[in-house]
């Protein structure tokens, strides 16, 4: 099976790869993982409390050329969104822009799922606190 | 042995004698080789009920039998229609035979029959607990590449690995030793007609044993290959 262009773009020069502070409040850290072919994806993102802006977005996936360029693909599109722009991101929205083929649409999932992982940790680490000042509210 | 979940096999009529031919393989009434049921499966196959324990003596016992009966060899004199009939069935039972000696195999087929597994349509999710070693130790492999290539020092490396391989490789015999406790727990579910809420229980607890199973066999190929290259 041939990968499409894009892919392989992106495969051979991917987006955004690295890691942010896990521990920064403002860093979302979502891991995510497949266990059909065992690639694990980390996609982790610095998000502006204020604006509710993904200022930065990095990721490191092991895995096959769909998996990274998935991940790449999905630091890019991020990138500059508010966090609620980001989880309208769909995987079929992936799966046409990388052209991928039906056995590698779990690949898509895996990025649509690393996102909202991410997101899911920096609101947790925001929720906690915005419990807390409720409480100090009532 | 109660066969309760083998007897779905419904009794077709021989194409030969046009008389109902009990037994998945040959007619009851004039012995001639028949095409298989659709709704015989690999345990049907056999003549086994959908039990996850298999005495290995037993299974090889039945299929050394079988390959003998249905050999093409004993075709060569017979209709054409026989001749092809005993090849299908021939590598049918070959099928059926690797899928169920091997126990692991054996679960993902039943899992696969009962519909509670499909590749690919359901999705399948990864242990959790798991990910988080399973990257960082993707990320010690993607060191020891580096250090292969550029020819930094391997060997501290390597034993870090080879620590992390020897805790995968406990942690697939975890994984085998439940596996084997929830097929337990299956075959006496069947035995005591068990209803479907609790059969379907068990069928999700192995297959996300098999989840997880998978995840680290391939993660300990993946360090057995890059400790040895």
């Amino acid at each position: 099976m041939a990968y499409s262009d894009k892919v392989v773009d992106h495969y051979n020069n991917p987006r955004n790869v690295g890691s942010l502070p896990k521990d920064d409040p403002n860093v979302g850290t979502g891991l995510v993982g497949a266990p059909e072919c065992g690639d694990v994806m980390k996609l982790q993102m610095k998000i502006n409390p204020e604006t509710q802006v993904i200022e930065e977005a990095k990721f490191k996936t092991f895995g096959c050329g769909s998996a990274i360029a998935s991940s790449s693909l999905a630091t890019e599109w991020v990138k500059g969104k508010t966090v609620s722009e980001a989880l309208s991101i769909k995987n079929t929205d992936i799966v046409r822009e990388l052209s991928l083929p039906p056995v590698k649409i779990h690949c898509s999932v895996l990025a649509e799922d690393a996102i909202k992982a991410a997101i899911r940790n920096w609101k947790t680490k925001h929720g906690v606190e915005a419990a807390a000042e409720e409480k100090v509210a009532h | 042995m109660s066969a309760t979940r083998t007897a779905s096999m419904s009794p077709l009529i021989c194409w030969s004698c046009r008389e109902r031919a009990l037994g998945p393989h040959f007619c009851s009434n004039c012995g001639k080789i028949q095409q298989l049921p659709r709704d015989v499966d690999y345990f049907a196959f056999f003549g086994l009920p959908r039990k996850l324990w298999i005495e290995g003596a037993e299974l090889e016992k039945k299929f050394l039998q079988l390959s003998w009966q249905l050999h093409p060899d004993n075709f060569v004199h017979a209709t054409e229609r026989e001749k092809d009939l005993s090849l299908e069935r021939s590598s049918q039972l070959n099928d059926a035979y690797r899928t169920l000696r091997e126990p692991v195999s054996r679960v993902e087929y039943l899992l696969a029959i009962e519909g509670a597994r499909k590749e690919g349509e359901q999705k399948q999710q990864a242990p959790p607990e798991l990910l988080e070693e399973v990257f960082g130790l993707n990320e010690s492999l993607d060191e020891l590449r580096e250090a292969k290539a550029g020819g930094g020092d391997l060997s501290a490396l390597k034993t870090r690995l080879e620590a992390a391989e020897n805790n995968f490789q406990e942690k697939l015999a975890e994984v085998d030793e439940q596996l084997q406790g929830i097929a337990r727990e299956w075959d006496a579910a069947l035995d005591n007609n068990v209803e479907n809420v609790a059969r379907n229980k068990l069928m999700a607890r192995m297959n996300d044993l098999l989840n997880r199973r998978s995840y680290i066999r391939n993660l300990v190929r993946n360090v057995a290959a890059e400790l040895t290259g």
